[in-house]
C-alpha cells in the first residue's frame, strides 16, 4: 500500500509539474488569449508585440550630494518658465537666512544665455550645463515648473 | 559634471520628468514635488510654494541616495511573438487595452504579413533605425514593418515610412519635446521627387485630407510608432493640454510640383537635394493657419493681408521663447496664390520676404512675464510698445512650398520650439 500511495503522490506531482512547466513556458513564448469563452471557436494564431523593447544604458554615475549646505556655493538654475525665478528668489532668501556662509548664484543673472525652456537636444542641454557648471556651483538647484 | 542637482517640478510633471530622466539613462534622479501649477500664480502664491517645500530641498540636497534599479535589457531582435485565441473585435480590444494601438482597428500583424512587409525595403529586418522618444523603445525594421502592417500600408510605402523615422529621429526634429510638451503640435511630413507618383503620395486636391490611402495609412504607422514603440500617450508622458485628431494622422502631403510656377524650385532642390531624388522632411508643428484669400489681385495686396492673418500665431509664446525665432517657419502656398504672384513677377524668395515683412505684431501685446527681452533687444534694437516684433530674425528663416489644389487658400505651419526641418533621402 505504501508503495501505491507513494507512486500515486508521484504521480499527482508529475502533473502538477508538468501543468506548471507547460504555464512557465506558455508565458516565456508570450501568450494572449481573449476571455471571452466564444473565443475558443477560433484558431489560435501568432502576432508581433507591437511595443519594442526599451534597452537603458546608464549614462552618468550620479555624485553623492554633500551632508550640509553650509559654506556651500548653490547655483540656482532657471529655465525660463513663468514664476521659476521667482520660486527660486524665495528658496535663496530662506537658504541664505537659514543656512551659515551659503553663497548664491542665479543662473538667469550670470548667465542669461541659459534661459531656455525648451532645449530640444541632449547636446544642447549639455552646452548649457557646462556654462552653468564653469561657476563650479557645489549643488544645483533646478526649477523646471510649468 | 559630478555636480549634485535638486529639480523643482510639480505634481502634473513629476512622471514626465522621472521617465525623461530614466530614458536618458539616469535611473533615478532627485526630484522635489510641488503642487500645480507654478506659472500664471500670484507672486504670494509661488512664494507659499517655495516656503512649504524649502525643508523638503534641504533633505533632498543633503541625504538624497541613488537606488540605481534599471529594468531588464532584453534583446530588439526578433520582436516578441504573442500566440492569441479570439475574434477580430477582441483583438483589437486586446492590443488597445495593453496599449498597443490607438484604439483603431487594425491589421493582426502576424508574422506572414509583417514578412511581406519586409519586402517594401531593402533593410535588414534586425537594423536598429533608432530609440523612439520618450520611452526610448528599439525601433528594429521588423518593428516598423509590424506597425505599417497595422496601419493598413502596402510594401511598397515602406521606404518614405522609414525616411520619414529616419528624419523624425534626427535630434534636430526635436521628437521628445514635440510628443511631450502641453501644447498641440503634430508631425508635419512633406514628400518631394518621383516616389510621390511611384507609390501614389496625394498631393493635389486635399492631399493632407486622411482619404488618400497612402498618405493616411503612412501617416498613421507614424503615430503608432510614436505612442506604442514610443510610449507618447496622455496623460503622461504626452501632456498635449488639448491634443488633436493629427494625433492618429498627421499632416502629410506631397508638394504639387506640377504647380510649381516656372523658374520656382522644389522644395527638396531649395533644401539642397537633386530634382530627380526622392526626399521626405518632417518638421513638427502647431496647428497650421490657414489663409483664404479670393479677392487680391496683386502680391502686395495678398501679403499684407496674408502677413496680418498669420500673425495671431505670434502670441502662441514662440516669441517668449527666443530661439523660435531663429527657427525654419513653413508657408504652403496654394497653387492659385503662387501663380498670382508668379505672374507679377515675383520669386518664391520675394514672397517669403513680404510675408516676413508684414507677420508682425507690437511689442506691447506680449505677456509681461516674457523672459529673455533682453536677448530680443539686442537683436532687434531698443524695443517700444509700438516696436512691430517679427515672426523670425530673418527673411530667410520663412521658407516656401506648394501645397494642395485649386483653391485660394494657403497655410502657415509654425515650428515647435527648438525643432527645424529635416529632410531624408527615400532609399529603396
Amino acid at each position: 500500500m505504501k508503495t501505491k500511495d507513494c507512486l500515486i503522490t508521484m504521480g499527482v506531482l508529475l502533473i502538477v509539474l508538468g501543468f506548471l512547466t507547460l504555464t512557465a513556458r506558455s508565458f516565456a513564448e508570450g501568450t494572449a488569449t481573449a476571455a471571452s469563452p466564444a473565443s475558443q471557436g477560433f484558431p489560435s494564431f501568432e502576432v508581433l508585440n507591437p511595443e519594442g523593447v526599451v534597452q537603458i544604458v546608464p549614462t552618468v554615475t550620479l555624485n553623492p550630494h554633500p551632508s550640509t549646505l553650509e559654506g556651500k556655493t548653490i547655483m540656482l538654475r532657471w529655465n525660463g518658465k513663468h514664476n521659476g525665478d521667482r520660486f527660486l528668489n524665495r528658496i535663496a532668501e530662506l537658504l541664505v537666512k537659514e543656512v551659515k556662509g551659503v553663497k548664491i548664484i542665479r543662473s538667469w543673472e550670470v548667465a542669461p544665455e541659459t534661459v531656455e525652456p525648451i532645449t530640444g537636444s541632449q547636446e544642447r542641454s549639455m552646452e548649457l550645463m557646462k556654462k552653468l557648471a564653469a561657476f563650479k556651483p557645489d549643488l544645483v538647484i533646478g526649477s523646471q515648473a510649468d | 559634471m559630478g555636480i549634485p542637482t535638486v529639480t523643482i517640478t510639480t505634481t502634473e510633471f513629476v512622471d514626465l520628468a522621472k521617465d525623461t530622466a530614466m530614458s536618458q539613462g539616469v535611473p533615478d534622479a532627485p526630484f522635489v514635488v510641488v503642487p500645480h501649477p507654478m506659472g500664471m500664480i500670484p507672486e504670494a502664491e509661488i512664494q507659499k510654494k517655495a516656503e512649504n517645500a524649502f525643508a523638503e530641498i534641504v533633505k533632498t540636497a543633503t541625504l538624497w541616495k541613488p537606488s540605481g534599479k534599471l529594468p531588464e535589457m532584453k534583446p530588439a531582435y526578433p520582436t516578441e511573438r504573442v500566440t492569441f485565441r479570439g475574434s477580430a473585435e477582441e483583438l483589437n480590444s486586446l492590443f488597445f487595452t495593453k496599449g498597443w494601438s490607438l484604439g483603431l482597428p487594425l491589421v493582426p500583424p502576424t508574422p506572414d504579413r509583417v514578412k511581406e512587409m519586409l519586402k517594401g525595403t531593402s533593410l535588414k529586418p534586425d537594423y536598429v533605425i533608432g530609440k523612439v522618444p520618450p520611452r526610448m523603445g528599439a525601433l528594429t525594421v521588423e518593428l516598423a514593418a509590424a506597425h505599417a502592417v497595422m496601419a493598413g500600408c502596402k510594401p511598397e510605402y515602406m521606404p518614405v515610412l522609414i525616411a520619414a523615422l529616419r528624419a523624425m529621429l534626427d535630434p534636430r526634429a526635436n521628437w521628445r519635446g514635440a510628443t511631450t510638451t502641453t501644447g498641440t503640435t503634430s508631425l508635419l511630413v512633406i514628400v518631394n521627387g518621383p516616389i510621390v507618383r511611384e507609390v501614389g503620395i496625394a498631393s493635389s486636391q486635399g492631399a493632407a485630407g486622411a482619404e488618400h490611402h497612402a498618405n493616411a495609412s503612412i501617416g498613421y504607422a507614424l503615430n503608432l510608432i510614436a505612442d506604442v514603440v514610443g510610449g507618447s500617450k496622455p496623460p503622461s508622458p504626452d501632456k498635449s493640454t488639448l491634443g488633436a485628431p493629427s494625433d492618429f494622422v498627421p499632416w502629410i502631403f506631397g508638394e504639387n510640383e506640377d504647380r510649381l510656377p516656372q523658374g520656382w524650385e522644389p522644395f527638396h532642390v531649395k533644401r539642397g537635394f537633386k530634382k530627380t531624388d526622392s526626399v521626405v522632411t518632417v518638421m513638427a508643428i502647431y496647428p497650421p493657419v490657414e489663409n483664404i484669400d479670393h479677392w487680391s489681385v496683386t502680391p502686395e495686396e495678398h501679403l499684407t493681408w496674408w502677413g496680418h492673418l498669420a500673425t495671431p500665431l505670434v502670441s502662441i509664446g514662440g516669441p517668449c521663447w527666443i530661439s523660435q525665432m531663429d527657427q525654419i517657419h513653413l508657408v504652403g502656398i496654394g497653387p492659385e496664390h503662387a501663380q498670382l504672384v508668379a505672374d507679377a513677377g515675383w520669386t518664391a524668395d520675394q514672397y517669403g520676404k513680404a510675408f516676413w515683412e508684414k507677420a508682425r505684431l507690437p511689442f506691447s501685446v506680449w505677456p509681461k512675464g516674457c523672459p529673455n527681452v533682453d536677448l530680443l533687444t539686442r537683436k532687434l534694437g531698443r524695443l517700444t510698445p509700438d516696436t512691430p516684433v517679427p515672426i523670425t530674425f530673418s527673411p530667410d528663416h520663412i521658407q516656401t512650398l506648394i501645397a494642395g489644389g485649386a483653391g485660394k487658400h494657403s497655410h502657415y505651419f509654425a515650428p515647435f520650439p527648438s525643432c527645424f526641418p529635416v529632410s531624408v533621402n527615400v532609399e529603396k
